[in-house]
């Protein structure tokens, strides 16, 4: 039978506010940020140091600008003391990345040939940014209609010194997520800046296309390792929609993408943000999303997540100001032999902040497997808080899994926080209703599985992506459940 | 061996070949060209008429052309989950053209015939036949049962979230078209189609967009499944209770919406608790159902003692 686990966790905690979720013995010998990182101080892992060498080899270490310099040296330095994750960590317990470790990783040190360029697709629709293993490429890309003072591309070339100066605050910041995260630091050979000036209205979304041409043949043990790093500043006021789009490449070859997106939203800002991910199913797709909210912000994200043999989205989302908005909407789907992973968390520390979470996933194979760890955190002045969190999953399949884990944590007394998990197959009852109209089984079970998933998909501010999106999830459903 | 298997083929093959012929077309004139077939059917109402002595229909039941279309013979079901019985033998035999109406206690086993008639998986036929258009229903799967031309109203119809009304009936429309060998209708195509029906059960349009029942009122979900019985078409029409939860108006917009439906050839049989209904959609036949079992058929008169006296009156009478 299909299996699942299912760990709500409402704690409320007046004293600790530590973001550890260890023992408290942890917490009360070491306060430092790498504490909170490590097991008991470690060694460095030997897996993680050659990792890390190789990367930093790879990248030529002069004429870097001072700022990207400094993030490649601190993630560097917490790569020393962090080992690379296993199943005893809680939260990798049900993410299984030791394949990572098996295979022989190879940096893609180089940007693209012009020569591997021709294959890629012209967008027309949207001003569109190509990054390709990592790496922006200028030629390729089409950022003509820009409004004025919006900039985007790389960090290299941002015209004026002030805004520099501006992005740099930002670019090694306080956050420091997992071992992935700072292996992107340590990585990434440049930066791709956004940036909206106070005020500015951005009325066209800016598409973000993500290419993997680099990568072993299906069945090799080569992984190409690329991560690439972009940074979305919106000053006060401003708005902008984003589209993360990271794409299969040729056929299934593997590599392992390991991006990252940092967002600053200015008091009275919005972004919006759609993240559609449909790598290769041999890719490890390991991504990083960190968003930082002033007063008064929004923060909307959709993603819809069908690629990659392993896949997980690291979502953490910080509130900095009162009154925020903030709601995140995903879909997974696993139609073959692969992990759908979402570990969001979301940290309230200001008062009226608002947030909605809906997660979804539809495992139809019996390899498949998604994985949802969702933490809310309101903490003590984060009074009036409203916030909610719903979980559904549609396991296919016997032995099809799902691990989910919705967590409350409240420290404040005047909040109105919701949160439910469900786990089911199709329903028999909805099933009949279809097949008493004359609808036969086939046809009625794609129905109820795609209309499962629409909740999420209709979340999409752009139409075209929406429509786009829709017809690659029901392709991916008719051939998976033609073939059972 | 050889010979006896091929004659077998041929003395059965009459029966499929008639049937999607006749499931293609709503008019008479289906049966005009197949003249043995009204023959067999004549022969068989004659032995079935007997097996009912005590009605006296008052209502059209006059030509010798009706054709039979619905005929239960001794059907047992049990619940498929507890295997406890609920249809304990129950005969009856519905022509084309005709209403009837079937009445009983709570728990007599009124809905559950109207179930297993469609294929409802939380039944088991454990006995008996029933025979539609001259096919074995129990061998059929439920959509081909309503492709086939058996609609039932669902007492209380289940939402669907994320589906539109509009797309489900699209779906159940074109399943009928991809049936009868026609082109399917695209959204645009079955708008057009769909909109003059709206008024027959008296229903605005952003009704098409919302989701399946979700969040409807007892009298949305009794519209919408006339509405789909209005759009699917059927030659029989199973109305389960098709009245409960409706105020006088919303029952008399169903009534007629019901009644619009009616032809010389497609059938309806309601089940209901109240005469009042039986006076919106008059029945040539009424049937009293008790413990899994009709005890009692007749005409209106029934039903109004039934009204006065109560359950009492039929089972002493």
């Amino acid at each position: 039978m299909a299996t699942f686990t299912f760990t709500p966790h409402i704690a409320s905690r007046p004293t600790l506010s530590s973001s550890s979720k260890r023992k408290p013995k942890f917490n009360s010998i070491k306060t430092t940020k790498v504490s909170l990182q490590t097991s008991p101080p470690s060694l460095s892992d030997p897996f993680v140091l050659q990792l890390a060498e190789t990367l930093e080899d790879s990248l030529p270490s002069s004429s870097l600008p001072f700022p990207l310099q400094k993030l490649r040296e601190s993630s560097a330095e917490t790569l020393l003391s962090t080992p690379w994750p296993s199943r005893r960590d809680e939260a990798f317990r049900f993410t299984d990345v030791s394949f990572i470790k098996q295979s022989q990783i190879h940096p893609i040190s180089n940007p693209p040939q012009s020569s591997q360029l021709s294959s890629i697709p012209v967008e027309t629709q949207f001003a569109n940014v190509v990054i390709i293993d990592g790496h922006f490429v200028d030629s390729v890309s089409n950022l003509t209609e820009l409004p004025n003072g919006v900039y985007v591309g790389s960090f290299i070339d941002l015209p004026s010194h002030s805004i520099a100066k501006r992005v740099s605050e930002f670019v090694d910041g306080k956050f420091v997520g997992d071992l992935f995260w700072s292996i992107n630091g340590v990585g990434a050979p440049d930066l791709t800046v956004v940036y909206v000036p106070a005020g500015c209205k951005v009325e066209n979304p800016i598409h973000f296309r993500y290419f993997s041409i680099n990568g072993g043949e299906e069945g090799s043990k080569e992984l190409a390792v690329s991560n690439p790093r972009v940074l979305v500043l919106v000053e006060n006021g401003g708005e902008i929609e984003i589209i993360e789009e990271f794409l299969s490449g040729d056929g299934g070859r593997s590599y392992w993408a390991n991006p990252v997106l940092e967002v600053v939203i200015g008091c009275g800002g919005k972004v919006k943000h759609s993240y559609i991910q449909n790598q290769s199913l041999n890719a490890a797709h390991i991504k990083w999303t960190s968003v930082q909210q002033e007063s008064t912000s929004a923060y909307e994200l959709v993603e819809i997540s069908t690629g990659g043999k392993l896949s997980r989205h690291n979502v953490h989302i910080q509130q900095l100001g009162p009154e925020t908005m903030t709601e995140l909407s995903t879909l997974h789907l696993s139609v073959g032999n692969q992990t759908q992973d979402l570990h969001s968390s979301l940290v309230l520390d200001h008062p009226r902040g608002y947030s909605r979470q809906l997660h979804k996933c539809i495992v139809a194979n019996p390899q498949g497997q998604a994985v949802f760890d969702g933490n809310v955190k309101v903490n003590r002045y984060a009074q009036q808080t409203d916030a909610g969190q719903l979980t559904r999953s549609l396991l296919l399949e016997p032995r099809a899994t799902v691990n989910v884990k919705p967590n409350l944590q409240i420290i404040a007394d005047d909040v109105k926080c919701s949160h439910g998990a469900a786990i089911s197959d199709l329903e028999e009852t909805q099933l009949f209703y279809f097949q008493a109209r004359g609808i036969d089984l086939e046809t009625a079970r794609k129905a109820l599985i795609f209309s499962f998933g629409a909740e999420v998909i209709e979340r999409l501010p752009s139409t075209s992506v929406q429509k786009r999106v829709e017809n690659h999830i029901k392709e991916l459903l008719n051939t998976t459940l033609e073939r059972s | 061996m050889a010979y006896c298997s091929s004659s077998s083929t041929t003395s059965a093959s009459p029966v499929v070949r008639y049937l999607p012929s006749n499931s293609t077309s709503s008019t008479t004139s289906t049966f005009s060209p197949l003249p043995f077939r009204s023959n067999r059917r004549r022969s068989v109402r004659i032995a079935t008429a007997s097996l009912s002595p005590v009605n006296s229909p008052s209502t059209s039941f006059s030509g010798s052309q009706k054709n039979l279309l619905l005929e239960v013979k001794d059907l047992t079901a049990v619940i498929a989950e507890s295997k406890q019985e609920i249809l304990k033998g129950v005969n009856l035999v519905v022509y084309e053209g005709e209403v009837h109406a079937i009445m009983g206690k709570n728990g007599s086993g009124k809905s559950t015939f109207a179930k297993v008639l469609v294929g409802h998986p939380d039944y088991e036929v454990t006995g008996g036949s029933i025979l539609f258009k001259g096919s074995d229903l129990l061998e059929m799967e439920p959509e081909e049962r309503s492709l086939a031309g058996l609609f039932m109203s669902f007492q209380s119809p289940v939402e669907i979230p994320g589906v539109s009304n509009i797309d489900f009936l699209n779906m159940a429309y074109n399943a009928r078209r991809r049936k009868l060998g026609l082109a399917e209708l695209g959204p645009i195509e079955f708008y057009a189609y769909i909109f003059p029906k709206l008024d027959l059960v008296n229903m605005k349009t952003d009704f098409l967009n919302r989701n399946v029942n979700e969040g409807f009122s007892g009298g949305e979900r009794k519209r919408n499944e006339i509405l789909q019985l209005a759009v699917l078409g059927a030659e029989m029409a199973i109305l389960d209770e098709i009245d409960s939860g409706l105020d006088v108006d919303a029952l008399r917009d169903v009534a007629k919406a019901v009644n619009g439906l009616l032809t010389p050839n497609n059938s309806v049989l309601m089940i209901t608790h109240y005469l009042r209904l039986l006076e919106f959609i008059e029945p040539s036949r009424i049937h009293i159902m008790e413990d899994g079992k009709i005890v009692k058929t007749g005409d209106i008169s029934i039903a109004k003692l039934l009204e006065e006296e109560g359950y009492k009156a039929i089972s002493t009478a």
